[in-house]
């Protein structure tokens, strides 16, 4: 430390990295982004001053749950558990078949490929409760029509998550399958399933947790199910009634999410 | 397959004996578990087995005049109005999903520290993830359905809203999670130079979680579009309301021309976000490096 000088010249404090201007660009494309999306919504808060009284009695109406109406609930429950089960189902058996598809570890035609993930990621791009309306209109109102809705919901999500874990997946029992001389369809079966089963069973659950809420939307749009009780209480106004279900619904789905993750844990 | 072991263990004293299939009752067990709740939900719900027989002949039908709507020339009256119609609405959805990224954003950022055990303190940690356990555990339908379309109105606001309250309890859960991922040692420098605690989080925790928060919500971005057209069915509108009314009229033309804008958009706003994503979580291309330096 005595020859000041010289250490000083050695230690200089490092110049300060330059901001990017990249930064600064894409700072002001979301603050314009913004800007454009809050004037096109038209975003002001002053109704939640000005317009609570107005809001205020179906609030109230809502703290004060009607649960006499619940005992009549039950059976809309049974029914929307049911189509989570099956549509859970269906969709995680047809979802592996793809995801196995859509991985270049299983599938070497590259024209199989591309077709698969194309295919995936528009079913993936239209919401659930698209698939709600279509089904709807194809078969009518009811349980069938809930069904094929989460069904192709379910596919979606579920060939996304297990296509990306049988991209990861090791090498060595692929290369040993390639040596004993299996075919494409023995390698995906002795290969690459067993090492993916974990996960994809947990993804399994996981899909079951969001079909109990997405089943709810879809029954509003004609599913069958609870969704069809909330929105037919929703249009009486039966605020009372409505708060009864929903209050249920998310015992419900926690009770649900419990059970099912400790299945996951025990999984992976 | 076990059946096959052409030596007897007698001839083959010396050699370990081959170890015995490992029992597959656990699994057929569950299989059987399974089996029996197909079975009973099947019985109990109440689908009408019969219309699925009608249903590919139908769907052909529609799908045809669905594909018709589309392929008619999109400058001609009134497709070119019908195409201006959803993408407009379409647009509106995004704004909705936007803002409601935002609103989330911004609220969830402060309270992902509040809800980090390493560096809030233990009441307020507790406190903070019920708060968020509640957000998550009410669907964004019930929010909107409860809270804002009564104090806003019909209206793309209220959907918006209750978007971004549903957005907080995701975002601030996955936040809270990074932060307490982020290795010690730069809070640890930072502090031994002296950083109070709000230097710390600013200097040392930020920097280090930014990329991920900044993944997380464009990945909720991407999930708010789809919520926004559920919401625009009860009328917070969006796209989702113009695809209710023209599936209600059964008018297959418009209903393929909204589709198709629905999938088209939203298959760019994913591509365009998922490569955002990849960049900000991987850094600066390879190729891109020499420039900067």
């Amino acid at each position: 430390m005595t020859t000041t000088s010289a250490a000083r010249a050695t230690a200089a404090r490092p110049a300060r990295p330059r901001p990017r201007p990249g930064t600064y660009i894409a700072i002001l494309a979301v603050l314009a982004i913004t800007v454009w999306a809050g004037l096109g919504i038209e975003f002001d808060l002053t109704p939640l001053w000005t317009d609570l009284g107005r809001g205020w009695f179906i609030i109230q109406e809502f703290l004060a749950p009607n649960w006499s109406y619940i005992e009549r609930t039950i059976g809309p429950f049974i029914e929307t558990l049911s189509i989570a089960v099956l549509a859970t189902l269906a969709g995680c058996v047809i979802g592996l078949g793809m995801s196995l598809l859509a991985s270049r570890v299983t599938t070497s035609n590259p024209v199989l490929y591309r077709a698969a993930k194309l295919f995936l990621s528009v079913v993936r791009s239209l919401p659930d409760v698209g698939y709600g309306l279509l089904f709807f209109a194809l078969v009518g109102a009811g349980s069938l029509a809930g069904i094929l809705a989460l069904i192709m919901f379910n596919i979606g999500i579920i060939a996304k998550l297990t296509s990306e874990t049988i991209d990861a997946v090791d090498r060595g029992p692929l290369e040993a399958a390639d040596a004993a001389g299996a075919s494409s369809l023995q390698r995906a079966r002795f290969a690459v399933v067993p090492m993916i089963l974990p996960n994809y069973l947990s993804y399994c659950l996981y899909v079951f947790e969001l079909n109990i809420r997405a089943s709810v939307v879809i029954g509003i749009v004609g599913g069958g199910g609870i969704g069809s009780s909330i929105s037919v209480e929703f249009a009486r106004f039966n605020y009372a009634n409505v708060s009864a279900i929903v209050v249920l619904l998310i015992v419900v789905v926690f009770l649900i999410d419990l059970l099912s993750q400790s299945l996951r844990r025990r999984l992976t | 397959m076990s059946a096959s072991i052409p030596s007897s263990p007698a001839t083959r004293r010396g050699a370990a004996p081959r170890p015995s299939a490992p029992s597959r009752l656990r699994y057929t067990l569950t299989q059987l578990g399974v089996l029996a709740l197909v079975i009973v939900c099947l019985v109990l719900v109440d689908a009408n087995w019969a219309r699925l027989l009608e249903a590919p002949a139908l769907s052909l039908n529609y799908g045809g005049l669905m594909v018709q709507g589309v392929v008619q020339n999109p400058f001609s009256e009134p497709y070119s109005q019908y195409w201006m119609d959803a993408i407009l609405l379409m647009l509106e959805s995004l704004q909705i999903a936007w803002i409601g990224t935002v609103i989330g954003a911004l609220f969830s950022f402060p309270i992902g520290f509040l809800a980090a055990s390493n560096v809030s303190p233990r009441g307020v940690v507790i406190a903070t993830r019920q708060i968020l356990n509640i957000i998550r555990a009410v669907p964004e339908l019930v929010l909107a359905i409860a809270i804002m379309l009564p104090i806003f109105g019909l209206g793309p606001l209220a959907g918006a809203l209750a978007i971004g309250v549903g957005s907080i309890g995701t975002l601030g859960k996955l936040t809270s999670e990074a932060i307490e991922a982020v290795p010690t040692g730069p809070g640890e420098a930072t502090r031994s130079s002296g950083a109070r605690t709000l230097q710390t989080l600013r200097w040392a925790v930020t920097p280090q979680i930014l990329p991920e928060v900044i993944a997380f919500w464009l990945y909720r971005f991407e999930i708010n579009i789809r919520a926004s057209a559920i919401l625009g069915i009860l009328g917070a509108g969006g796209v989702g309301s113009l695809l209710a009314q023209v599936f209600e009229r059964r008018d297959w033309e418009r209903i393929g021309i909204t589709l198709t804008v629905i999938i088209v958009v939203t298959v760019i706003v994913d591509q365009i976000s998922g490569a955002v994503r990849h960049r900000v979580i991987s850094g600066v291309p390879v190729t891109g490096a020499k420039a900067i330096v």
